[in-house]
């Protein structure tokens, strides 16, 4: 999806499923085993594409460095621990406790190895996905070969599991796919987080901003220009537009699935 | 062809674990299939009777009456294996019984299979134990199991001294249980029910559980660990005739293996 095909498009309406099926409500898991890639970016306006239709959001924040995502939506995230046995009890158990809901996991890259250790041993993916809950980990990509290292490693021990490279334009311009990073999902799509002008970055980074501030009130930042303002919303509605598109490449899946299973009934 | 086994787990030393390599013997042979049995001589309470009580009976092993109602009906129980848990103190005055009615000599003839896991203490008493152990064990399979359930260490056995020890039994087989959770191991304890019962999420009666989909995480990982480690030794050629068995000895000597091979 090119940029000028979306820019001054509205964001289409959040997709509802056919009548009678559920879509498994994602489970979103914003990863890199390297800092400053842009994940608490990608987790930030996860969270506030959701949040932003008022739809409901879960979103936790296992980034152990200021600022995280906690910093920035501060009424919205859980801080979790899964450093011991009972704080992984807590976290886990509750992730899939409630299967309707769409969650955000913003992992620090400090903690991703033990992340993926725990999912893989207690089978977190598999028992998600036997409760309608669609794991999608969403893998910052960068030119070091620790991450195409890391990215080949989950593609191996979460085979099966949407494995989805995202391009920040800002750490990873013209970084090919293909070699380091193939695409591994069933879900057709890909993500690419734009960059932005040093204006529009400096007000992004500021822990009081909010894409919802700035898609519902006029001018809810006193020194931003016009210019920038535009180029936010247009920054805002293109990442939405590709979460959209990963929502309905769910429901194509769903879709498909059942029709699969149908044909083989009859 | 298969043939009835006893299966005797064993320490002279207390708070080892022999219990809990039991319930994981015991759970091993139902995931295989194979019918058994089992005996706690924890008398009178019964601990190993608290998570298999439908297979379970608890006895005194050094009264004759039930030494008597285990060992005159190994072949016609119908159970595949019998499993004896022996309490602590009791392995060496048990396979003294064995040996004085005549037990040890049946399974030369390979009438029956007899196996023996001694589990293992961190200290360097265990290795003596073993010592007095072998004695009785010439034709038995001997396993050597080091438990780290409970994450204990090693570490006061140095490599030299260890293999000085194994050297001397050259065909006992080395058994590594590695490390389980702590919280998962209480909540298995609290449930009273066997591990593959707790991933399975029932209770004693078959009724969903709800236990925490994490801890059944970690005791399904811990216990595909323990299984690996009874398919490495071939656990179930214990069944086999001595004719059709195939010797693990080969591959999998103790002797070989290094006494730091720490849990997963």
């Amino acid at each position: 999806m090119t940029a000028s095909a979306i820019d001054g498009c509205d964001v289409p309406a959040a997709p509802s499923p056919e009548p009678g099926r559920s879509v498994p409500a994602p489970l979103y898991v914003v990863c890199s085993p390297n800092r400053q890639v842009g994940k608490t970016m990608l987790a930030r306006l996860l969270a506030e594409h959701y949040m932003a239709d008022a739809r409901p959001v879960a979103a936790f924040d296992l980034s152990d460095e200021a600022p995280g995502l906690a910093d920035y939506l501060t009424r919205h995230v859980t801080i979790p621990s899964i450093q011991d046995t009972r704080g992984q009890v807590r976290f886990f158990d509750g992730l899939i406790e409630t299967a309707n809901i769409p969650k955000i996991i913003d992992l620090s890259h400090r903690e991703f190895a033990n992340f993926f250790t725990i999912v893989d041993k207690i089978g977190l993916f598999e028992e998600a996905q036997r409760r309608a809950i669609e794991p999608l980990i969403l893998f910052l990509i960068d030119p070091s070969p620790v991450a195409a290292k890391a990215y080949g490693l989950l593609r191996r021990r979460f085979a099966g599991i949407s494995l989805l490279p995202v391009r920040n334009l800002t750490v990873a311009k013209g970084l090919p796919y293909c070699a380091s990073f193939p695409h591994a999902s069933r879900l057709v799509v890909s993500l690419e987080i734009a960059m932005l002008g040093p204006a529009a970055r400096a007000l992004v980074e500021r822990e009081k901003f909010s894409f919802l501030n700035l898609a519902k009130q006029a001018s809810p930042y006193s020194d931003m220009s016009a210019r920038t303002r535009a180029e936010l919303d247009a920054w805002f509605r293109r990442a939405r537009f590709q979460f959209r598109e990963i929502e309905l490449s769910l429901i194509r899946e769903q879709i498909l699935s059942a029709l699969h299973s149908d044909l083989r009934l009859t | 062809m298969a043939r009835p086994a006893v299966i005797l787990v064993g320490a002279d030393k207390g708070g080892v674990g022999k219990t809990t390599v039991s319930r994981t013997l015991l759970d091993y042979f139902a995931s295989r299939k194979i019918t058994t049995r089992a005996f706690d001589t924890e008398c009178p309470k019964g601990t190993l009777k608290r998570f298999h009580p439908a297979i379970t009976d608890v006895v005194d092993v050094t009264s004759v009456p039930d030494q008597m109602k285990i060992f005159d009906t190994v072949e016609s129980s119908g159970a595949q294996v019998t499993l004896i848990d022996i309490r602590a103190g009791l392995m060496t005055p048990t396979l003294q019984a064995l040996r004085n009615i005549g037990f040890i000599d049946m399974t030369k003839r390979g009438d029956l299979a007899f196996a023996v896991f001694h589990i293992l203490g961190p200290s360097i008493a265990s290795l003596d134990e073993i010592a007095e152990t072998s004695k009785f064990l010439l034709d038995a399979r001997y396993f050597l199991v080091k438990n780290f359930i409970n994450n204990t260490t090693f570490f006061d056995w140095d490599e030299g001294t260890y293999n000085s020890y194994f050297n001397k039994i050259p065909h006992a087989l080395e058994v590594v249980v590695p490390k389980l959770s702590e919280m998962a191991c209480e909540k298995v304890e609290l449930a009273a029910v066997p591990f593959a019962t707790f991933i399975a999420d029932k209770t004693a009666s078959g009724q969903p559980a709800g236990y925490s989909f994490v801890l059944r995480g970690y005791v399904r990982h811990w216990l595909s660990g323990v299984f690996a480690d009874y398919d490495r030794v071939r656990l179930t050629d214990v069944l086999e005739s001595p004719d059709s068995a195939k010797s693990p000895r080969s591959n999998a000597k103790v002797a070989e293996l290094s006494p730091q091979r720490a849990s997963s």
